[in-house]
């Protein structure tokens, strides 16, 4: 199955390109320009990884990485820089961020990291169920 | 160094290194475009390989889509050479609108993330100091970052220029101000230090929410 993807990033060009590798690769994209837009898009779809710029104008890469993982602790963010200094990138891994990718990405690398965020949001889900059934075994048998 | 030269330095190392940041952080956002570009001719040309028709109409759309980036990179690196020489002189005779100007392209990438936007309104003489360049490129950023957190409501900065050619002035208007941040205008030891290098003061008027960077008046 393929991966499905929403790309969050200013530059119309960038997304405009880096979309149509991915889904040459297989795997299915929604680009968005900002971190709000993002945050829209997220209430009505659902996604294995989400690939965001770390700066853009108005709500920023953290900003939106603090929000979303509030809101959905599942969720994979491959967060994607021009240059991160070594705080940012530790306070980011700790808000929860999955992964860090330099601009100018490898495709690849990006690709493997994507099949790996999805894998880890499966691992995730399939935990809570797993808990969400157990929760409902104890009440009934109790 | 005496503690004041020794925060006049911080001030001016902190400026160059912010600029330097964010005008690397747009090349590295253009360089990942060509970049991008690249791999899809890359992409295209293994397709053509497998028999895939090749479109040259694709061709040429990401061969124009490279050459924007080239030109915007140039752009880039056009504006930080000029800004690395500004230090080039310890003292010289600067227009302050040009300089105005030229500060709030170099830091354009910094105001759009603060979703700003700024109206120069042209002074009615040109208006010219003799100060060192770079410093005062540096108290026009930190006015302009100041104003950027100062603004309430609609993000719209008005620049402007006094009209006494004798005592001259940028003034730096908002509809509405934070209290807060315009109380404590140029407050920090760097700023103070800053201001006393340039011989600049700083005038706030909180009933209209703007603040000016004012030299003494010239007999």
């Amino acid at each position: 199955m393929s991966e499905k993807v929403l790309l969050v990033d200013d530059e119309k060009e960038f997304l405009e390109i880096m979309s149509e590798r991915m889904e040459a690769r297989g795997m299915e994209v929604t680009t968005t320009e900002s971190a709000d837009q993002a945050l829209s898009i997220l209430k009505k779809k659902t996604f294995d990884a989400i690939v965001m710029d770390f700066q853009m104008p108005g709500m920023d890469g953290m900003e939106a990485l603090k929000t979303i993982k509030n809101k959905n602790p599942e969720l994979q963010i491959i967060l994607l820089t021009g240059y991160a200094t070594v705080e940012k990138t530790v306070e980011a891994m700790k808000i929860g961020a999955t992964d860090f990718l330099e601009k100018p990405a490898d495709i690849e690398a990006l690709s493997g990291k994507i099949k790996k965020a999805k894998t880890e949001k499966m691992l995730i889900v399939e935990k809570q169920t797993e808990e969400k059934i157990k929760d409902i075994l104890q009440r009934y048998s109790g | 160094m005496a503690k004041n030269e020794h925060m006049l330095a911080v001030s001016g190392m902190t400026f160059f290194g912010q600029m330097s940041a964010s005008s690397t952080h747009e090349i590295k956002n253009t360089l990942s475009i060509i970049n991008e570009s690249a791999g899809l001719l890359d992409d295209l040309s293994v397709m053509a390989q497998k028999g895939h028709p090749l479109s040259f109409e694709r061709i040429n759309d990401i061969s124009k889509k490279i050459t924007r980036q080239v030109k915007r990179t140039d752009l880039v690196v056009q504006k930080l050479n000029r800004f690395s020489h500004s230090v080039d002189h310890a003292e010289e005779i600067v227009d302050i609108e040009e300089t105005v100007h030229f500060v709030l392209h170099l830091v354009s990438r910094l105001i759009d993330m603060q979703d700003a936007v700024f109206d120069v309104k042209a002074p009615l003489s040109p208006m010219r100091v003799t100060t060192s360049l770079f410093y005062l490129e540096n108290a026009i950023w930190r006015a302009i970052e100041m104003a950027c957190f100062a603004v309430q409501g609609k993000r719209e900065i008005g620049i402007s220029f006094g009209t006494d050619p004798k005592s001259p002035s940028i003034w730096f208007l908002m509809e509405m101000a934070k209290k807060d941040i315009m109380d404590d205008l140029f407050g920090s030891k760097k700023d103070r230090a800053l201001l006393a290098h340039l011989d600049l003061s700083i005038e706030k008027n909180n009933e209209n929410n703007c603040f000016g960077l004012v030299w003494p008046k010239r007999k």
